[in-house]
């Protein structure tokens, strides 16, 4: 009897293991591969790391959302792929006088839902901007233009409240949204389930943290895109993206971290297209105290670092250095100010004239979301060691501890490296207002920077629109400092996209991913 | 039995107190959202914001507001989202009970056969083998295994999608992963159980009567080994959960966790509370049931 049952109970398990195997052959052969689907289909597929928050384009100050907006809507200026200013919905523009610009609109453009568009939603949508009430955290990029006004269908005047040499600018990136449509259907509602823009493409579906599934508007004004569906998918992890696009799940990875980049090289479905952007990095100072409130020990740090060093073995040779904070493609920049060199024998000397023979303890922060941006800490904190800054390294997850250390407090002394990228506006005053002015409502410059002189300088390059004066300005600038190191000036950054092979596109100088642009290979 | 269900009520009610009122200081003291909301507008904006969010009253007044509005099921709108945050959480609470799901049924649908195999085979090359992969399964971090088995199972062999979660195929990795990294714990648990339960003068009984070993494995044997692999079971549901977190970002899942880790972010205060709550109640309620499974496991525990 017993060996009865131990027969049953071989036969079950011999016929359990014959329904596993069966079953996990089955799943194998329906398991789809992804890459036939995706080569197939008339589609782009954008992988980004996390989410819009949403899809209002006035109430987000995010890099992904803007990558998702410029899509879907237009704003009265573009940009060509060589940065120069090209007509969008605005077909000309001039300055009538220090402050006030005249803006001639383009005739026949519809929005998605059919509506025309005119003067009307241009001045909507800068007014619910610049209005408080909205908070809109784009506000402060545009709270100079006082009034708009219509002069008739197709043209406008915006009116500055002093010279505003930004104003061209910032309307590469503001989209028009349609007044009729948005006091129609609300603000939570354009928000969640009704954008509706002029753009290239329009609004299908949006899975919050999954996708969001946009379709070619064929009654788009420059003509109907090359390709008609455009997906974006969230997908946080830099590793799982780099396998989407390995095996065709996602057309286009953008921050490619420098060391995978040869394996996307030489992987027979992707190619790397690079192109230098405005994102600019630094070491801040603390000029408030010890052992930085000294110039010679700031000059000394400038020294200290191989910048030519870190390009070459961290960066994979992507990125150029900068001889100040100010990005060689932006307007302002002065060539002829040199960089600091390599030079760990002066930085002793300059420490030691500054009162510190033995060196000096410091710390620096650095809130850098990924592992690359760390080991570029990594290297400066040990160049800075070798000339007798000793220097111990705090790396910071970005986020709240961040925020609340450093920008809500200003705590964060000796100093702390970052990047700036402009917001992808190319003026000088786009890095120099935020990192060295310090009146109360800026940003790093009102804790850190003290360079007598400074803030009135940046005051007078803004408050002009003369190009000549500007540039003069901004000349002096960058001599003054060069010379009082207010930061360790490092080098700027290439932005490095990874794409699968079927699809033609070129990374751009504004970090800006134009889908417009891309094309299917043949 | 009824008064063993009213107290684990109350003790459900406090834990849900305690709870809301860790997170809710938490998040207070780890910075002020309206710099997060408005990170380039000037003080006097952002004070405008503060007051409008209610975020410039004494702690103790926004915490008893929270708590009222709570009682009604409203944890307040999203800073960011801008809909309400329960809602917000619930929508992707399913995604994740799914894939805590699957992944506990696949622990324990090989952990469990093969901690009694072990048992029974003790110091063989099964048990053997089941030792090395227990060290194995347990010395691997979730998204080193996540990322390990896309790089095979996705980039080389193209067999399963890489990421994602619209098709059940998409489904199999992220479970498998989790999955992984609790069998380990269930075959250790299971073997040891059985081994005790099977050294025990009943069992030998049962075999002396001539009961077929089979039978006295799982009858007389793994019904009464299974009260502690049961406990284990609701003990590690929570911690499924958190590996869940990683499990979905690693593998872009729309899951609770992932809201909740972007949310601590953005010091995003009503989701992160909502979404908090409601994972600490599924946990609660999964450890109940499991008081229930004791019920009907050990008649003891009945009497007593």
């Amino acid at each position: 009897m017993r060996r009865d049952f131990r027969r049953r109970d071989r036969g079950t398990v011999f016929h359990g293991l014959v329904v596993l195997l069966a079953l996990t052959a089955l799943a194998l052969v329906a398991a789809p591969t992804g890459r036939v689907e995706a080569a197939e289909e008339d589609k782009i597929v954008l992988a980004l790391e996390r989410d819009q928050d949403n899809m209002d384009p006035h109430m987000h100050f995010q890099r992904v959302g803007i990558l998702m907006n410029i899509n879907m809507y237009d704003s009265l200026l573009h940009k060509t792929p060589k940065l120069q200013y090209d007509p969008s919905l605005a077909t000309e523009w001039r300055a009538i006088d220090d402050t006030t610009w005249e803006f001639k609109l383009r005739q026949g453009v519809k929005f998605h839902n059919g509506d025309a568009f005119s003067a009307e939603d241009v001045k909507f949508s800068i007014e619910r901007v610049i209005d408080p009430a909205t908070k809109s955290p784009q506000y402060g990029n545009i709270r100079a233009i006082k009034a708009v006004k219509i002069i008739d269908d197709y043209t406008v005047h915006l009116i500055t409240d002093g010279p505003f040499p930004l104003l061209l600018e910032r309307m590469v990136f503001f989209p028009i949204i349609p007044k009729k449509h948005f006091e129609k259907v609300g603000a939570q509602a354009f928000a969640e389930s009704a954008p509706v823009g002029t753009g290239p493409y329009k609004f299908v579906e949006w899975k919050r943290d999954q996708y969001l599934h946009l379709e070619r508007f064929e009654g788009h004004w420059r003509g109907p895109a090359p390709i008609k569906t455009f997906i974006i998918r969230v997908i946080p992890e830099t590793s799982t993206q780099i396998a989407e696009l390995k095996t065709g799940g996602v057309d286009i990875v953008r921050n490619l971290p420098p060391d995978l980049m040869p394996d996307l090289k030489a992987h027979p479905g992707t190619y790397v297209s690079a192109a230098p952007i405005l994102r600019t990095h630094y070491v801040a100072l603390d000029m408030r105290h010890p052992p930085f409130d000294k110039k010679e020990v700031r000059q000394a740090a400038n020294y200290a670092i191989d910048r030519q060093a870190v390009i070459d073995k961290l960066m994979g040779g992507l990125g150029r250095i900068v001889p100040t904070v100010i990005n060689p493609m932006a307007f302002g920049y002065d060539p002829t100010v040199e960089a600091y060199g390599y030079d760990p024998k002066k930085a002793k000397e300059l420490l030691a004239q500054a009162g510190y023979p033995k060196g000096v303890d410091i710390t620096l922060h650095t809130g850098f979301g990924h592992a690359w941006g760390r080991q570029l800490g990594e290297a400066i904190a040990d160049m800075l060691t070798q000339v007798g800054l000793r220097t111990s390294l705090r790396i910071w997850d970005p986020g709240p501890a961040w925020n609340k250390f450093f920008q809500g407090e200003g705590k964060a002394t000796n100093g702390f490296y970052g990047s700036w990228g402009y917001y992808s506006t190319f003026d000088a005053d786009a890095i120099l207002h935020p990192l060295y002015h310090t009146e109360p409502g800026g940003w790093v410059g009102k804790w850190y920077t003290r360079v007598p002189g400074l803030d009135a300088l940046i005051d007078e390059a803004r408050s002009t629109v003369d190009r000549e004066k500007r540039l003069a300005t901004y000349s002096k600038i960058q001599r003054l400092i060069k010379e009082e190191a207010p930061s360790i000036f490092l080098w700027y950054q290439y932005d490095m996209l990874g794409i699968n092979r079927r699809i033609d596109y070129e990374a751009r100088g504004d970090e800006w991913i134009w889908v417009y642009d891309a094309k299917l290979k043949k | 039995m009824t008064a063993v269900l009213v107290r684990r009520l109350i003790r459900l009610i406090v834990v849900c107190f305690g709870i809301s009122l860790v997170t809710f200081l938490l998040m207070h003291l780890s910075g002020d959202p309206v710099s997060m909301i408005l990170p380039e507008a000037t003080e006097a904006d952002r004070a405008v914001l503060r007051e409008q969010l209610g975020l410039n009253r004494p702690l103790i007044v926004q915490y008893g507001s929270f708590i009222g509005r709570v009682m009604q099921g409203d944890f307040g709108q999203s800073f960011f989202h801008r809909t309400p945050a329960l809602p917000l959480v619930l929508e992707r609470m399913p995604t994740t009970l799914l894939l805590t799901f699957f992944a506990l049924s696949l622990a324990v649908a090989t952990a469990i056969p093969a901690g009694i195999l072990t048992a029974v085979k003790r110091y063989s090359w099964i048990d053997h083998l089941a030792t090395i992969t227990v060290l194995l399964g347990q010395s691997m971090p979730v998204f080193w295994t996540g990322i390990m088995l896309m790089l095979l199972f996705a980039v080389t062999w193209g067999l399963f999608p890489a990421s994602g979660w619209e098709s059940w195929q998409a489904t199999v990795l992220p479970a498998v992963t989790l999955g992984t990294f609790q069998a380990p714990l269930f075959l250790r648990m299971s073997r040891s159980s059985m081994l005790e339960v099977l050294g025990l003068d009943y069992v030998q009984t049962a075999r002396a009567k001539g009961v077929p070993e089979w039978w006295v494995i799982t009858k007389h044997g793994l019904k009464n080994a299974a009260i502690p692999i049961v406990t284990v079971i609701g003990l590690q549901f929570g911690v499924l959960l958190g590996g869940a977190v990683v499990t979905e970002t690693v593998f872009a899942i729309p899951g609770t966790g992932r809201l909740i880790v972007r949310a601590i972010g953005q010091l995003d205060f009503p989701v992160v509370q909502a979404g908090v709550m409601v994972l600490s109640l599924s946990i609660v309620i999964v450890n109940f049931a499991v008081d229930l499974i004791y019920l009907y496991l050990n008649p003891q525990v009945r009497i007593s």
